[in-house]
């Protein structure tokens, strides 16, 4: 086990490595000069020593290697520079906006598996049944509604015209558990809609395939129940493909909290990214752009490690 | 994949047969149908023009004259609707041909060639992949530019991945087969080989793909003209349409909820049709029907 995670992690390095390349080499893409966007409207009056002092300052005067080795070099160290619009570090800019993101994340996924993981295994145990076509017609359903639908509806029906929740804003657990958890409600059901179409679909062919085995139907035959069929015989193995695509649902939230961020008025990491794109500060649209694919990478190395730990056949691989 | 030679107009029957057998296939094409039909028929079916203002209708709730509510400007939301879905369908479609036309040919290539090649190509893919779909977007358009054009070039480069991916693991299988190796054998050059006996095959499983990145571009596309990096005004598209409604969202929802029930609605269409191909084109996947 400990060298099937060894390889893992360092297979995650070079992915790490390029995104960092390429997202470095996005925002120096950007148009317009990156001393411009420091010193502001007032650059006429602004000597062009200071100019050359600030370009030395931020590097801008070296090769393009130069400055994405000393970036990448800070960021390791957690320093990301500091955002072009009121100068704070980065770091600070983005910290505060990990807990909201993180926190209607999770509660997201979590909702999202507790739903769609047994109406998958549902659908699956009657297939052309009313319930397999009530199920799948849900989890379609639910991939085909943009983030802006589901969250405008329950905007204008739970909020707006029946008053049970606030329509936006964010309260941290600190200001109150039963408050915070009430403005999470909302942006949380919004992004577990997405996240459970895909979660309930593959749910529902996984355990499709595991009930067509020939030890389910000796389990049967042995006169076990069909709870203790599904639960102590198919469960694990139908889990597997299941695991699989729960890493790739983090990178699918960090999409959806962006919409939803907005849309909530929640000050997250989504928010934050679209407010620094439009902003035009690039600092911060790096370090976030960065802090999100390595957590989405990580996120998909601990998948990986728990299907090595679910079916030893793929740590022997 | 079962993988055969080329695709003979028996083939073609079988696949099609089994498309139109398949109900919800049979849903997503019609689905699909109506909304391009309904698009395409707009300067017909709209009853006004979609710059028209009128600012005795502003906010106007749907009525005779105006069945799906009037704008902020007095615009009729359902020829707005029409109009903007005209936009909104070119930029997904021509997003999804063009991560096509970029994607199969690295897909070929890294399949083909393989080697350090091949690493290059699939590391680089990887790392595209490992950044969300919109975040990549939004920071391609970003760097582009706020725009509906360059909105459509981020779509592609964010759906390229996968279609690279995906012919590249076709590649892999089919490179081995006793047709590929006896071609190879007679002398037939690579690129007459890759192009005649190769990517014929891969083109149903591309074909699938594309199906379903067209809903996907749809949903990406809106999101970007929602955050007000696609579609900028006077330009309409149904997320920019979106944009737009949310402001009024407590006192005329209809400006948002007409442009967003169309998106789910193509959505959904182009889903269940992707779906439906991907059936039928491979016999042996499993499908709900």
């Amino acid at each position: 086990m400990l060298n099937y995670a060894a390889r893992r992690l360092l297979g995650t390095i070079p992915v790490i490595f390029l995104t960092s390349v390429i997202v470095f080499g996005l925002m120096r893409m950007l148009p317009g000069d990156p001393v411009q966007l420091l010193v502001g409207q007032s650059q006429a009056e602004v000597s062009a020593a200071t100019i050359a002092t600030i370009r030395h300052e931020y590097r801008l005067d070296e090769p393009i290697y130069v400055q994405y080795l000393a970036w990448a070099g800070h960021a390791l160290s957690g320093d990301f520079g500091r955002s072009l619009q009121n100068r704070e570090p980065v770091w600070q800019v983005l910290r505060p906006r990990i807990l909201p993101t993180m926190q209607i994340g999770l509660t997201a996924w979590i909702l999202a598996i507790v739903v769609s993981v047994p109406l998958g295994a549902i659908t699956a145990r009657r297939p052309g049944s009313a319930a397999d076509w009530i199920g799948t017609g849900a989890a379609l359903t639910g991939a085909a509604m943009p983030y802006f639908l589901v969250g405008g509806l329950l905007i204008y029906f739970v909020a707006l015209r029946w008053g049970l929740l606030p329509p936006s804003g964010y309260v941290p657990p600190t200001q109150g558990i039963l408050a915070s958890a009430r403005s999470t409600i909302l942006p949380a059901l919004t992004l577990s809609l997405g996240l459970g179409a895909v979660i309930a679909r593959q749910s529902r062919a996984s355990f499709g395939e595991v009930l067509q085995f020939q030890y389910i139907r000796s389990a049967r035959a042995k006169g076990l129940s069909e709870t203790k069929v599904m639960t102590h015989h198919a469960f694990k193995n139908a889990m597997l493909p299941v695991v699989t695509i729960l890493g790739v649902q983090l990178a699918t939230m960090f999409s959806g909290a962006v919409v939803t961020e907005t849309i909530f008025a929640i000050p997250g990491i989504g928010r934050l990214l679209v407010d620094s794109i439009l902003g035009r500060d690039y600092t911060v649209v790096q370090a976030v752009v960065l802090f999100i694919t390595v957590l989405v990478v990580l996120a998909n190395l601990l998948v990986d490690l728990l299907y090595g730990l679910l079916d030893p056949r793929i740590r022997r691989a | 994949m079962p993988v055969r030679r080329g695709f003979p107009r028996a083939r073609l029957a079988e696949s099609t047969a089994r498309l139109l057998g398949n109900k919800l296939a049979l849903v997503g094409l019609v689905i699909s149908a109506v909304v391009v039909g309904l698009i395409l028929l707009a300067p017909i079916l709209a009853p006004y023009r979609p710059d028209a203002i009128d600012y005795r209708a502003l906010l106007q709730a749907p009525s005779a004259a105006h069945p799906l509510g009037a704008d902020d400007l007095g615009r009729d939301v359902l020829t707005r609707t029409l109009y903007g879905g005209r936009l909104s369908l070119a930029v997904s479609l021509t997003s999804v041909l063009l991560a096509v036309a970029v994607g199969v040919p690295l897909g070929l290539l890294a399949g083909y060639v393989g080697g350090a090649t091949d690493e290059i190509l699939m590391r680089l893919v990887d790392s595209l992949m490992a950044l969300p779909s919109l975040v990549l977007a939004l920071t391609i358009t970003a760097v582009l530019g706020p725009g509906l054009v360059n909105a459509m070039f981020a779509i592609a480069v964010v759906g390229l991945p996968a279609i690279t991916r995906l012919v590249r693991g076709q590649v892999l299988t089919i490179k081995h087969n006793d047709y590929v190796l006896a071609a190879r054998s007679v002398g037939v050059r690579p690129a007459v080989l890759v192009m005649r006996h190769i990517m014929p095959n891969v083109l149903g499983p591309v074909l699938v793909q594309a199906a379903l990145g067209i809903g996907f571009a749809i949903i990406t596309e809106s999101s970007v003209s929602f955050l007000g990096l696609g579609a900028q005004p006077p330009t309409a598209t149904w997320g920019s349409m979106v944009q737009v409604g949310f402001q009024y969202l407590e006192t005329a929802p209809w400006i948002a909820l007409a442009p967003a029930a169309m998106i789910f609605v193509a959505v959904l269409g182009f889903n269940l049709l992707g779906e439906g191909l991907r059936g039928s084109l491979d016999p042996t996947s499993r499908s709900a029907t």
